[in-house]
C-alpha cells in the first residue's frame, strides 16, 4: 500500500452527515438545562437533580493534576443539545427513522435494520444528543431485560433510575462528572432482572456529528442478583479542525452473584498529523460490585481522541467480588492519553486484576495512572497489576504512575511494569520471512496486546485488531 | 503556623544584619505556606502538617550544643570520626587519611548553592540553618577507611527544631565511604537537613544512613546529588527507629555511564512512620540506576515509598530498575507506594515492581516441619528478607556490623 493511500485510510469514519439539526441555544446556563429537561419531557425530580448538579458545578474547579494539558474550554461557546430534526417527534419504529441516519450507521458498519442481523447484537444508536434506534427490543422484553435510551427509562422506569442514578458517581464527584449530571442528554439504560443471562451482546454506538457540540451521554447498567450481561460501546466522530468535548458518565451496579462485562472500542477522531482538531474524551466510568460474589470487568481499546482521560474503576464492596481491567491505549502523532483504573477493595476476599498495555508513537504521550487501595476490612484480598509500555521513537513518552495502598496484613498486592521498544530481533525475524516493516510492527504490536484483545467479545476482537494496526500506520521508519 | 513556631534568630551564632533580614524573609515565606500537607502530591502519604501539629504545641529553635557524655564509638572496624552535636560540627579525627587529601570544615549555610527553593522546608532550612559540615575529598585520592559521622543529639531537645545543611564534594577519581550514624536520646524534636552532593568523573561515593537506638525524632532529609562521567553513588538507608523520617533523594545523572544505587531495609515498629522518596533523573545515555526498597512493618507503623525514574529523550540505553517490597505483619500497619516512570527515550530498559503482603505461610510451614518454632521461623524469614539489602555491601566488617544491628532489631519483634 502506498503511503498516499495510507493517509486516506487513516480515519475512515471522518465523514459528516448532512442533516438538519435542532439545537439548544449556545451556552451553559440554567436555561439550557431547563430546555434539555423540557425537550426530553422529564419529570420534575429529574430537573431538580440536574439543577442540583448545576449549582454544585458553579463552585467546582476543573482538575489540573493530569498530564495532558489542554487549552481552556469555553463552556459558553458550546451547544449542549443537538438532535436531527427528524428525531423531534420520536419515531415509533425503525421504519420511521430518517433514511439518512440509517445510511450513516450503515456506513459505520452498524446496520440498525434487524433483518440484517448483526450476529445477535442488540444496538442502541446515539447520534449527537439523542438515541436514534434500539434494536431487538421485542426479544429482550420477553426476558424482562430493559435496554432503552436513558431518557425513555426516566419516564418508564423512574423507580430504578431514581434508585441507581448517581449512586456510583455522585453528582458532586468532580468537575466533568458534575457537568455531565447537569446536562446529560442521552445514553443507554440496561436492567437485567434476577437470575437472567442476557441472551445477546448489548451495544451502544455513539456518534458525534454536529459541530461546536459537546456530547454528554450517560449510561447506567444494573445487573440484578445472579444475572449476566456483556455490553459493548463504540464511538466515532467526523474530522474537524476544532476540538470537541465528550464528557460521559457510565455507572455499573452489580448485585449478588451478578456479572457485568463492559467493553469499549474508542475511536473518536484523534486530530490530524499536526495535532489539529480531535475529541477531548473526558469520561468517568465507575462500577460498584455491591453484592457478594459479583464481578465487573472493563475492557478498553483506546485508539482515538486527541486527549483521552479516563479511569474505569471498580468499587469492590461485596465480599468475594472481583474487578478486572484490561486496557490497550495507543497514541500516535500528537495524541495524549492519561488512562488507567482504580480498584478499591472494601469487602473480604476481593480480587482485582489489571492488565494495561500502552503504545506510544510519533509525538504522543501515554500515561498509565492507577490506584489499588486495599482497606483495613478487606481481609484476604489480592491484586495483580501488570502495565507494559512500548515506545516507538524518541519523541514520544510513556509514563506509569501507580498508587498502591495496602492497609492489612492478609492481603497481597503485586505490581509490575516494563517499558521497552520493539525488539530488533523480532522485527528482523519478521522481515526475513517477507513481511515489510509496517506489517511486522503490526504483528508484533498485536502480539503485545494479545492478553487484552482476547478479552473482547468476538464481534469486537477482529475490528480491534485491525484498529490497532491502522492506528500505528505511518509511525514506523 | 505562627503560633506553633516560636523562633528567636538571636540563637543562631554570628549573623550580621543583612543575614538576619534574609533569614527573616525566608521564614516569612515558610510561614505563608506552612508545613507541607497531604494535598501536596509529594506529601500525599505523609501529612507532615498533621503529624507535627499533633505532636508539637510550641516549637523553638535550639541553641544548646554542649555535650559532656563519653562518646560511645563503634569498635567493629577502623574508621575516621566526625562528631556532630545537635547538627553542628564539633570535632573530627581523620588520622587514617593523608592530611591534605581530605578536608572537613563547618559549613555556614547552603544558600549560595541554591537559587531556587526545592520545597517549603527549604525556606525553613534557609531561615534557620545553623550550619553543618563541608567535606571534600581531593582528586585521585581513595580514602583508606570509612568516615563515620556521629550525629549526637543531646537529651534536652524537647520541642526543639534543628536545621542544618551539609555539602559533600567527591572529586575526580576519588573514593569515599561515608556512614551517618544517628544517636538520639528520648527527647522529642524535629530535624530538617539539606545536603548537596557532587560526585565528579570516575568518583565513587558510598553512603550509609544508620540509626543507633530508638529515638523520638521527627527527621526530614533532602539529598540532591549530581553525578559526573562514570561516577558511582550507592546509598544504603537503614534508619529504623525514628518516630518520623522522610528521606528525599534527587539524583541527577548528568554525564554518561554514571550509576546510582539506592537500597533500603527498614524495620518499623510501634508508631513509626518512614518515607523514602526518590527521583532519578537520567539526563545522559548509558546510565544505570537501581533501587531496592524493603520494609518490615509491625504494629501500627507506616511505610511509604515514592520513587520516580525520569528518562530524558537523549538518554538512550538507560537501564533503570525499581523494586519495593513490604512485609506487613499487623493489620494496623500500612504500606503505600507510588513507583513512577516517566520515559521519553525508546531504547531503554526500565521496569519496576512492587509487592506487599504478609509472610509466606508456606515458607513458615516448611520451617516448622523442620522443627523450628513459629516465632523463630518468622524471624528467620524476616532476616532473610532484609539481608538481601546488606548483601550488596562489599566490605565484610561493615556488613557484619550492620547485620548485627538489624538482628538486634528483629529480636525485638513480638
Amino acid at each position: 500500500m502506498k503511503s498516499e493511500e495510507l493517509k486516506n485510510q487513516d480515519y475512515k469514519y471522518g465523514f459528516t452527515t448532512e442533516i438538519e439539526n435542532f439545537k439548544a441555544p449556545k451556552g451553559l446556563s440554567e436555561k439550557t438545562i431547563r430546555f434539555i429537561s423540557e425537550i426530553k419531557k422529564e419529570p420534575k425530580w429529574m430537573l431538580d437533580w440536574r439543577l442540583k448538579a448545576f449549582n454544585r458545578l458553579k463552585v467546582l474547579k476543573e482538575p489540573k493534576w493530569q498530564k495532558p494539558k489542554y487549552p481552556k474550554i469555553n463552556y459558553q461557546d458550546l451547544y449542549y443539545y443537538s438532535a436531527p430534526k427528524s428525531m423531534k417527534d420520536k419515531p415509533k419504529s425503525i421504519d420511521e427513522v430518517d433514511p439518512k441516519l440509517i445510511e450513516t450507521y450503515n456506513k459505520l458498519g452498524i446496520p440498525l435494520n434487524e433483518q440484517k442481523r448483526l450476529s445477535g447484537v442488540a444496538v442502541d444508536a446515539v447520534f449527537d444528543s439523542v438515541s436514534v434506534a434500539t434494536t431487538f427490543k421485542g426479544e429482550l422484553d420477553k426476558k424482562g431485560i430493559i435496554f432503552c435510551p436513558i431518557s425513555e427509562a426516566i419516564q418508564k422506569h423512574p423507580d430504578l433510575v431514581k434508585k441507581y442514578l448517581g449512586s456510583v458517581i455522585p453528582i458532586s464527584d468532580h468537575y466533568f462528572a458534575t457537568l455531565n449530571s447537569a446536562v446529560f442528554t442521552d445514553g443507554s439504560f440496561v436492567y437485567i432482572p434476577p437470575n437472567t443471562r442476557c441472551p445477546m451482546e448489548l451495544s451502544t454506538y455513539f456518534r458525534i456529528n454536529a459541530s461546536e457540540t459537546g456530547q454528554f451521554e450517560r449510561t447506567l447498567i444494573i445487573a440484578d442478583k445472579g444475572s449476566y450481561v456483556s455490553y459493548l460501546e463504540g464511538c466515532t466522530a467526523p474530522m474537524r479542525d476544532e476540538n470537541q468535548l465528550h464528557a460521559a458518565n457510565v455507572e455499573l451496579v452489580a448485585l449478588d452473584d451478578a456479572e457485568i462485562k463492559y467493553s469499549t472500542v474508542q475511536n473518536w477522531y484523534p486530530g490530524d498529523k499536526d495535532g489539529v482538531g480531535g475529541i477531548y474524551n473526558f469520561v468517568t466510568k465507575r462500577g460498584a460490585c455491591r453484592g457478594r460474589n459479583s464481578k465487573i470487568s472493563w475492557t478498553q481499546v483506546e485508539t482515538g481522541s486527541a486527549i483521552t482521560w479516563k479511569y474505569p474503576s471498580c468499587i469492590l464492596q461485596g465480599d468475594n467480588s472481583v474487578g478486572e481491567f484490561y486496557s490497550i491505549a495507543i497514541t500516535n502523532n500528537h495524541q495524549k492519553a492519561d488512562t488507567g483504573t482504580k480498584m478499591i477493595h472494601l469487602g473480604k476476599n476481593t480480587k482485582s486484576k489489571i492488565i494495561s498495555k500502552g503504545i506510544s508513537a510519533g509525538q504522543a504521550d501515554n500515561t498509565y495512572r492507577g490506584l489499588v487501595d486495599i482497606g483495613v476490612k478487606a481481609k484476604n484480598s489480592r491484586n495483580y497489576t501488570q502495565c507494559d509500555s512500548l515506545l516507538m521513537g524518541n519523541k514520544c513518552g510513556a509514563h506509569t504512575v501507580p498508587y498502591i495502598r495496602n492497609k492489612n496484613s492478609s492481603s497481597t498486592i503485586e505490581h509490575e511494569a516494563t517499558t521497552s521498544k520493539i525488539n530488533e530481533d523480532q522485527l528482523f525475524y519478521c522481515n526475513q520471512r517477507g513481511l515489510n516493516q509496517e506489517e511486522a510492527v503490526s504483528l508484533i504490536v498485536n502480539g503485545f496486546c494479545k492478553e487484552v484483545l482476547q478479552q473482547l467479545p468476538m464481534e469486537f476482537a477482529v475490528e480491534a485488531q485491525k484498529l490497532v494496526s491502522i492506528s500505528l500506520e505511518g509511525s514506523v521508519g | 503556623m505562627e503560633r506553633l513556631f516560636n523562633i528567636d534568630f538571636k540563637k543562631i551564632n554570628s549573623l550580621n544584619d543583612k543575614e538576619v533580614a534574609d533569614r527573616k524573609k525566608n521564614f516569612e515565606f515558610f510561614l505563608k505556606r506552612g508545613l507541607p500537607n497531604k494535598k501536596n502530591e509529594n506529601w500525599k502519604f505523609s501529612d507532615l502538617n498533621y503529624i507535627i501539629s499533633k505532636n508539637f504545641k510550641n516549637i523553638t529553635n535550639n541553641d544548646e550544643y554542649t555535650f559532656d557524655e563519653k562518646i560511645e564509638t563503634i569498635h567493629d572496624f577502623d574508621h575516621n570520626k566526625v562528631i556532630l552535636v545537635n547538627g553542628l560540627l564539633k570535632s573530627c579525627d581523620l588520622h587514617f587519611e593523608e592530611k591534605s587529601k581530605v578536608k572537613i570544615e563547618t559549613l555556614k549555610s547552603l544558600e549560595s548553592f541554591h537559587h531556587q527553593s526545592i520545597n517549603n522546608l527549604d525556606f525553613l532550612n534557609k531561615a534557620l540553618s545553623i550550619g553543618g559540615f563541608y567535606l571534600e575529598v581531593q582528586q585521585n585520592y581513595k580514602c583508606k577507611k570509612p568516615i563515620i559521622i556521629y550525629n549526637y543529639f543531646t537529651p534536652n531537645l524537647n520541642n526543639k527544631i534543628i536545621n542544618n545543611s551539609n555539602k559533600i564534594q567527591v572529586s575526580q577519581n576519588s573514593e569515599l565511604t561515608l556512614i551517618e550514624y544517628n544517636i538520639g536520646g528520648k527527647s522529642k524534636f524535629i530535624k530538617n537537613t539539606f545536603e548537596k552532593i557532587n560526585i565528579d568523573k570516575n568518583a565513587v561515593l558510598k553512603n550509609i544512613i544508620l540509626q543507633k537506638t530508638k529515638c523520638n525524632g521527627y527527621f526530614y532529609k533532602n539529598i540532591s546529588a549530581t553525578q559526573g562521567y562514570n561516577s558511582s553513588y550507592q546509598n544504603f538507608i537503614l534508619s529504623s527507629g525514628l518516630k518520623f523520617n522522610k528521606i528525599e533523594i534527587d539524583m541527577i545523572l548528568e554525564k554518561e555511564k554514571s550509576s546510582c544505587h539506592i537500597l533500603s531495609g527498614l524495620n518499623l515498629s510501634k508508631e513509626e512512620h518512614q518515607e523514602i522518596k526518590t527521583q532519578i533523573n537520567h539526563l545522559a545515555p548509558n546510565c544505570k540506576s537501581y533501587q531496592k526498597i524493603k520494609n518490615v512493618l509491625e504494629t501500627d507503623s507506616k511505610g511509604v515509598y515514592q520513587g520516580k525514574i525520569f528518562v530524558k529523550d537523549i538518554a538512550q540505553k538507560t537501564d533503570a530498575y525499581q523494586l519495593s517490597k513490604a512485609l506487613i505483619l499487623n493489620d494496623q500497619a500500612e504500606f503505600n507506594a507510588k513507583p513512577e516512570l516517566e520515559i521519553y527515550a525508546d531504547d531503554v530498559k526500565c521496569s519496576h515492581g512492587s509487592s506487599s503482603g504478609s509472610i509466606d505461610e508456606e515458607a513458615i510451614h516448611y520451617l516448622m516441619t523442620r522443627g523450628i518454632e513459629l516465632r523463630a521461623a518468622k524471624k528467620l524469614l524476616i532476616k532473610g528478607f532484609l539481608n538481601e539489602i546488606f548483601e550488596n555491601i562489599p566490605e565484610e566488617k561493615i556488613r557484619t556490623f550492620l547485620e548485627k544491628n538489624i538482628a538486634e532489631q528483629i529480636d525485638e519483634i513480638q
